[in-house]
């Protein structure tokens, strides 16, 4: 029974046999970093502010259909093609949270709470997720889950004054932003990269060991 | 007779069939895939999975379209409603046995 139920798990591992769904997050998080830096360090007036949002979801549409044309080039000629099946819940639950994530963060923005100890730990959430998603099919990702888990809490402990170093100038006012605004950052970047090196290395092993069969196979 | 024997004798045979259960527990987690993803997950060579696949499609468990992707042909495989109940089915009363 039990070998039934690990088949019945095996595709939604095979999602990210070739570690393009960890090169995308990790290319999201660096994007998303790098969006953040300059927002933090752009005039409040200035253009950027008001293209920010487009340039964010142009980042996203890249990742989604750069990912999506380098599996019809790679993973479907070498291992084949699956089609997951779409649940009307899954859209609707992670809108449900993107909403709630931004109306939190509008509030504590403008009441100006110190939340950057709580932002660093969310790296928790972040890391037991990855556990669950992707290193329970490829055991030497749990170092991956470990290694974001352990930066989520080194952020969590940085003084205020590194933290607040590198936000912005006009940040430095409200020292509770500044945090904030430098922890976020420091997190992206820590998730970014360590996504980016185990997709890496998986993508690496995937083209090393799989081959596209002769185009009579199918 | 032992109702867990009864239960046994009552496993749908074209399913209970190692190759054939494989392929439709990979079938019943996805919308739909092709023949070179059964033949990576499984490890069966061409003219086994082919002749599995025809088995279940003649018994109206699999849904097979011939398409193309770009030059190369590519056969799609998706568990028909029939097949997902009649593998719900298997899956309770195999529970039932263990």
């Amino acid at each position: 029974m039990d070998q039934v139920e690990s088949l019945l798990s095996r595709p939604k591992f095979y999602y990210n046999i070739d570690g393009l769904v960890e090169l995308g997050g990790g290319f999201m998080c660096l994007g998303s970093a790098l969006l953040w830096w300059l927002l933090m360090r752009s005039p409040a007036d200035s253009a950027w502010h008001q293209i920010s949002l487009f340039a964010f979801v142009g980042l996203m549409l890249l990742i989604r259909y750069g990912t999506k044309a380098i599996k019809t080039r790679i993973t479907y000629p070498r291992t084949g093609f699956v089609e997951y099946q779409r649940r009307w819940h899954s859209p609707v639950i992670a809108a449900a949270l993107g909403a709630l994530v931004t109306a939190s963060l509008y509030v504590v923005f403008r009441r100006q709470w110190d939340i950057s100890m709580l932002a660093s730990l969310t790296g928790l959430v972040f890391a037991a997720a990855y556990g669950y998603g992707i290193a329970r099919a490829v055991r030497w990702k749990w170092v991956i889950a470990g290694a974001i888990a352990v930066a989520s809490f080194v952020i969590a402990s940085l003084p205020s004054d590194v933290l607040g170093a590198l936000a912005s100038d006009s940040s430095v006012g409200h020292p509770g932003r500044a945090k904030l605004d430098g922890s976020i950052f420091l997190c992206l970047i820590a998730y970014g990269t360590m996504l980016l090196i185990s997709g890496g290395i998986s993508f690496w092993f995937y083209l090393r060991h799989t081959q596209a069969p002769a185009q009579d196979a199918q | 007779m032992n109702p867990q024997i009864q239960t046994i004798a009552e496993l749908d045979r074209v399913i209970h069939e190692p190759g054939r259960l494989m392929v439709v527990a990979l079938l019943f987690a996805v919308e739909r895939a092709d023949f070179l993803y059964l033949q990576h997950e499984t490890h069966m060579n061409k003219g086994t999975l082919s002749s599995h696949l025809s088995r279940l499609a003649e018994e109206g468990y699999v849904k097979v379209s011939k398409t193309y992707r770009g030059n190369v042909p590519q056969t799609l495989l998706c568990l028909t409603a029939a097949g997902r109940k009649a593998f719900e089915q298997y899956r309770r009363k195999l529970k039932e046995v263990l």
